[in-house]
């Protein structure tokens, strides 16, 4: 018998979420850190923020200046989204979308941080890296999780 | 009665320029799940989940893929959704 998802997609269009609740409070504590690294603009979030046009300064600062606040805005919002439903067992698609969003975020400033590559080498267990990178892969399983839990 | 418009000269290479679309470029990335890109490009662009699927291995294995082209604003607003969803994108004109 196939193990259930602990996430699924119901008939009525919502989805279920069976997370425990080590997993939920960790989501809350990541979802606090991350909001405060945005308010902070910390160097880590280099991977959020790509400068869209190549070696055009000009056209690149335009886009820091004038755009970059409202991206940071639409991800304090999906932060807020996981915050307040951190706890539920059914979540509705915009609400799943705002954890997806959220957790890849995490993950793209966790990689940052660990600077991974493709290889897919753990550093090893006695490592500073070795918690942030057991979270990282936590959230790479999750995130795969929800993106299972809606693709068509 | 409304004032009359004023009228810009054209600048040269005016007319070339509006006629050459912008192209929405995604990146490989080491971090970014494939099964999250191609969802992404899914729900982004409407594309099937076998056109979707193409454009992330082209992503993977060719380090870069045009997800999408189009006047200029409308090239930026994709890239605005795709840095939103955490793509690495970049646009330029083709």
């Amino acid at each position: 018998m196939a193990l259930r998802s602990p996430i699924r997609r119901k008939r009525d269009g919502t989805f279920s979420v069976d997370l425990s609740s080590a997993e939920r409070d960790l989501l809350i504590s990541l979802a606090d850190q991350m909001e405060t690294l945005l308010e902070q603009a910390d160097p880590t979030l280099v991977r959020l923020f790509p400068s869209p046009y190549g070696d055009d300064v000009e056209r690149n600062e335009g886009y820091a200046a004038l755009v970059v606040p409202e991206l940071t805005e639409r991800r304090l919002a999906a932060l807020q989204v996981v915050r307040s439903t951190a706890q539920a067992t059914q979540l509705t698609e915009d609400e799943l979308v705002a954890w997806m969003r959220s957790v890849n975020d995490v993950r793209l400033v966790l990689g940052t941080v660990l600077d991974v590559d493709e290889s897919g080498i753990a550093p090893p267990d006695d490592s500073p890296d070795a918690g942030r990178y057991a979270t990282y892969e936590y959230l790479g399983m999750l995130l795969e999780i929800i993106v299972r839990a809606m693709s068509r | 009665m409304t004032a009359p418009m004023e009228v810009r000269e054209p600048e040269l290479g005016d007319a070339e320029n509006l006629d050459r679309p912008w192209v929405v470029i995604v990146w490989n990335d080491p971090i970014n799940l494939m099964s999250y890109v191609t969802l992404i490009l899914q729900r982004l662009f409407g594309y099937s989940k076998t056109k979707a699927t193409q454009l992330m291995m082209q992503v993977h294995h060719d380090g870069k893929a045009v997800v999408s082209s189009g006047t200029r604003s409308e090239a930026e607003r994709d890239v605005f959704r795709l840095h939103e969803h955490g793509l690495w994108a970049t646009m330029e004109q083709d």
